[in-house]
């Protein structure tokens, strides 16, 4: 079974309620380490305007291009639920290794905290949560339900294939794990 | 440690935020290590989802900036140098003080600054301290507030009633949703707001924002942006009246029967009354909507019925800004979506009857002995009767600096601060540290080392709500009560504001002042208060869920009743009617307060010559990352929305100022430091600071904490609103 996130483009208002729920619920610490990202694109002149949001998490590609990068093998990709994990403890650290793992991913999701040499961390789908049954605590901290995770099967099944969005190119070398609904440039 | 179980407790924040939100605090010791929010099966109720602020409330209550010992004043004032003393150190320091004051200059001369920096039932500071103040023999306090004033003093004049709003659900019967200077994106109009208009976009409804900004809100809802010149609503809607008047597209029927006065206004807008038609080509040159822009929004309201014309409070808080709430509330009459589902009332305040925030239980404060003998001022429109034995709200530093030769009610010498930053909060932050360091005495009770908290002699630290039980809800209603659980037992040696009066109390021989226990007056609050009783039927299960929704079989819609059956329901006005026309405003004779609404220029507006001075508007939005001032420290929110000055590009260009540069922003009042964000989301010729950060002037006078209120007007419109988005500024390179 592979997970996937869903993503509607049309409704994030880039609360960032998410990415401060990502910090709280896997106690990180403010700074430079941010497993969600939030993307931003801004087209137009005034008074004809797009703005788009993107929810920017790790998408724990069905090929995690990360981990075939990862000198240590410290990456790896889960068998029963495709989720991406690090071990931390085999990781050789930022400098030591070079960033290999971030320079390799298309979608800059592997972090860094502040410390010298840290090891690498990244969004785990809230793996825990998870395993108990539960989402990632992004999906349910949205304000106006923007986002749901599941089987990715499930979440196209339920949601369509779409797999662009403004703001994010889908890699078909990677295939991050992700249905979008996208915010189109109509105007 | 390591071992120490997890405990969950039902909680909210009691922040002055429009939502309330259901938390489940996760508590490791004295430690809330987890913030969760609603667990409601979405299936049956819709959660009440908190937003990123109350997804940090744990750095918030503990970070280590919070306040946890009473503190002296060790250096200058203004410096922010304390050191720490006991308990009884402080409270025999406020004693004496309070009764010096009292008896060497009358109780007149004790400035009581009370706020909303908590608003729960039992834990609200100004209750507390007014009740202590007006046993102890009375002081001098403010009138009004920052937030609401104009929206208030308008739909009280038109409709004589503040609640105006419909149930957010009632969105869904909208046919078109116009967002005139809202954004529920980022101001959390009631928890779910912009959700709820989410989902009426998606079931088909038009949605159209006028704002000088493009907004959050307006990014994901709108069909069409409008940007307008800040303080020129009333010009464009008055232009929309001419529009509909002049095409015959009013609904005269809905205004014979319910209003009166619609002939002078339309006297008015047509130019007979002063000889200029208020056409779309004469708006305008106002308020920098192309005519045929006006022009078509009039025929698009007036003919998609029903339609939500959504205004808000921020627009109102400008001077004569009470007239874009009254035009806004005219143009609903006009269309007749007043008391319709899918349509709206106006008037900025969209609060409901159940569980309003205006209902809220609370101690009883007494009577101020130092008020009596005032004018009769319950119900009054006259602001000059409001500051005859008050100060307004944003006049607080003439007060404290003029005193009674400025025509104020007292000369006052001692201040006491308890929920509120006004130093930051109302205009003129340079004005204000003046005033506040001019001060024989001021005792600032606070959780953190604010702007205000700086120019203290005495500074008391205070528990948060976690800290605390206590009943607490939105300001505009869900319908919905919400009971916050104590989480934590004080941080440090805090205590509530509640309990600093009742040793304050013991010290001045007030043994009346607190018969109460926690628990008992909560519960007394839970019997007395109509809506609670009415409403939750088990107090304990209340308090274990934290939380009791109300069913509505349908959404409310304000006036529906006066609409339906004007008969037996007239509108709470002397004529029963919609005051279109104000016989009570017009007998008040004041230029500032016409008895119809208008569009007038004001100074400091986008007509004032002194535009060639300082030629950028500025607005001073709702910040999303704290609660206006609260919440300033907390990393987790500073960090995901860096505190910027929006330009335009053209704005911009002509000053050599690229994105990202550190820029002067400046006029007579002040000057302040900030970064420039260069975006095509503002109308050239406005430039926009969220308030809320904090004012920290360096030695040369400049604010490097880019507190907004550096260059704002401590002043005030006809009706009361505080002038806080009438300001002309100019904007250099750092």
């Amino acid at each position: 079974m592979q997970v996937g996130f869903y993503f509607d483009q049309t409704r994030c208002t880039g609360c960032n309620a998410c990415q401060v729920t990502c910090k709280d619920a896997n106690d990180i610490p403010a700074g430079p380490e941010n497993w969600l990202r939030l993307g931003y694109q801004e087209e137009g002149q005034t008074p004809d305007l797009l703005v788009a949001y993107l929810f920017s998490p790790c998408w724990q590609c069905v090929s995690p291009v990360c981990a075939d990068a990862c000198p240590a093998g410290a990456i790896s990709k889960r068998a029963d639920n495709g989720i991406v994990v690090v071990d931390r403890a085999a990781c050789l650290g930022r400098e030591t290794c070079g960033e290999k793992c971030l320079k390799a991913c298309p979608y800059g999701a592997p972090q860094f905290g502040p410390q010298p040499d840290a090891k690498m961390a990244k969004c785990n789908f809230c793996l825990p949560l998870w395993e108990k049954g539960g989402k990632p605590a992004c999906v349910e901290a949205c304000p106006t339900r923007a986002l749901d995770a599941g089987p990715l099967a499930e979440m196209q099944a339920r949601y369509g294939q779409a797999s662009q969005a403004m703001g994010f190119k889908y890699s078909q070398r990677t295939q991050p794990a992700v249905v979008f609904k996208p915010k189109t440039p109509t105007r | 440690m390591g071992d120490e179980k997890v405990r969950v407790v039902r909680a909210t924040s009691a922040f002055d935020c429009g939502g309330r939100c259901p938390l489940r605090l996760h508590v490791k010791g004295n430690r809330i290590v987890r913030v969760e929010g609603d667990d409601a099966d979405e299936s049956k109720d819709l959660q009440l989802r908190t937003c990123l602020r109350c997804r940090a409330y744990r750095q918030y209550i503990h970070h280590p900036e919070r306040l946890t010992e009473p503190q002296k004043r060790v250096g200058p004032k203004g410096a922010g140098e304390f050191a720490p003393i006991s308990w009884d150190q402080a409270l025999d320091t406020l004693a004496g003080q309070l009764k010096r004051a009292k008896e060497k200059y009358g109780p007149e001369s004790i400035l009581l600054m009370t706020g909303a920096g908590y608003l729960g039932s039992l834990y609200m500071a100004a209750l507390a301290g007014q009740r202590l103040m007006n046993q102890f023999g009375g002081y001098t306090t403010h009138y009004g507030n920052i937030s609401s004033e104009g929206a208030v003093w308008a739909s009280l004049t038109q409709y004589g009633s503040v609640m105006v709003g419909n149930s957010r659900e009632d969105l869904m019967n909208s046919k078109l949703v116009i967002i005139w200077g809202w954004d529920p994106a980022r101001m959390i109009s009631g928890t779910n707001t912009m959700y709820h208009l989410i989902r009426a976009k998606e079931n088909g409804s038009r949605m159209i924002s006028v704002e000088p900004r493009y907004t959050d809100t307006a990014a994901v809802l709108a069909d069409q942006w409008i940007p307008i010149n800040p303080g020129t609503d009333p010009a464009m809607m008055v232009a929309m009246a001419y529009v509909m008047i002049s095409e015959d597209l009013h609904d005269c029927g809905f205004l014979d029967k319910y209003t009166v006065g619609f002939a002078r206004f339309a006297d008015y807008v047509m130019g007979k009354e002063d000889g200029i038609a208020k056409t779309p080509g004469w708006a305008e040159a106002i308020c920098g909507v192309p005519a045929d822009t006006i022009t078509a929004l009039a025929r698009e309201y007036a003919g998609s019925k029903p339609a939500a014309l959504m205004d808000c409070q921020g627009p109102a808080r400008s001077q004569m800004g009470e007239q874009y709430n009254r035009c806004a509330m005219t143009l609903c009459a006009m269309t007749g979506n007043v008391g319709k589902p899918g349509g709206s009332a106006g008037g900025g305040l969209m609060g409901i009857p159940i569980a309003h925030m205006f209902r809220m239980p609370g101690i009883p404060p007494g009577k101020n002995p130092a008020e009596q003998g005032g004018p009769r001022i319950a119900g009054t429109l006259d602001i000059r009767d409001r500051v005859t034995k008050r100060i307004h709200i944003n006049k607080l530093w003439d007060a404290i600096l003029e005193g009674r030769a400025g025509g104020y009610p007292a000369d006052i010498k001692i201040a006491w601060s308890m929920g509120n930053n006004y130093l930051n909060q109302t205009g003129n932050a340079n004005k204000g540290a003046k005033a506040l360091a001019s001060l024989e005495f001021f005792c600032v009770n606070e959780l953190f080392m604010t702007a205000q908290a700086r120019y203290a002699d005495l500074l008391l630290p205070v528990t948060s709500a976690a800290e605390r039980s206590d009943f607490t809800r939105p300001w505009p209603s869900g319908p919905y009560f919400c009971f916050s659980n104590r989480a934590i037992e004080p941080v440090g040696e805090c205590k509530s504001d509640l309990e600093i009066c009742g040793h304050l109390a013991e010290r001045l021989g007030l043994p009346e002042f607190n018969p109460f226990t926690e628990e008992g007056i909560l519960r007394t609050f839970w019997e007395k208060s109509p809506d609670l009783s009415e409403h939750i039927k088990d107090f304990e299960e209340f308090k274990r869920k934290g939380v009791h929704r109300v069913k509505l079989a349908k959404p409310i819609v304000a006036f529906q009743k006066q609409i339906a059956d004007p008969e037996n329901h007239p509108f709470d006005t002397p004529s029963g009617k919609i005051e279109i026309y104000s016989q009570r405003v017009a007998d008040m004779n004041k230029p500032d307060c016409p008895p119809i609404p208008k569009y007038l220029p004001v100074s400091e507006g986008v007509e004032d010559p002194l535009k060639e001075q300082y030629p950028l508007q500025l607005l001073t939005p709702h910040p999303k990352n704290r609660v206006h001032s609260e919440m300033y420290k907390v990393e987790w929110l500073r960090e995901v929305d860096p505190h910027r000055v929006w330009i335009h590009p053209e704005d911009a260009s002509a000053r050599a100022i690229a994105d990202g540069d550190m820029v002067h922003v400046f006029n007579g009042r002040g000057r302040l430091a900030i970064t420039a964000w260069v975006t095509q989301r503002i109308k050239p010729g406005v430039v926009s600071i969220f308030e809320g950060a904090w004012y920290q002037p360096d030695a040369n006078g400049v604010d490097q904490g880019a507190c907004a209120n550096t260059l704002t007007r401590d002043e005030y419109s006809g009706g009361g609103a505080a002038v806080l988005n009438t300001s002309l500024v100019q904007i250099a390179k750092a």
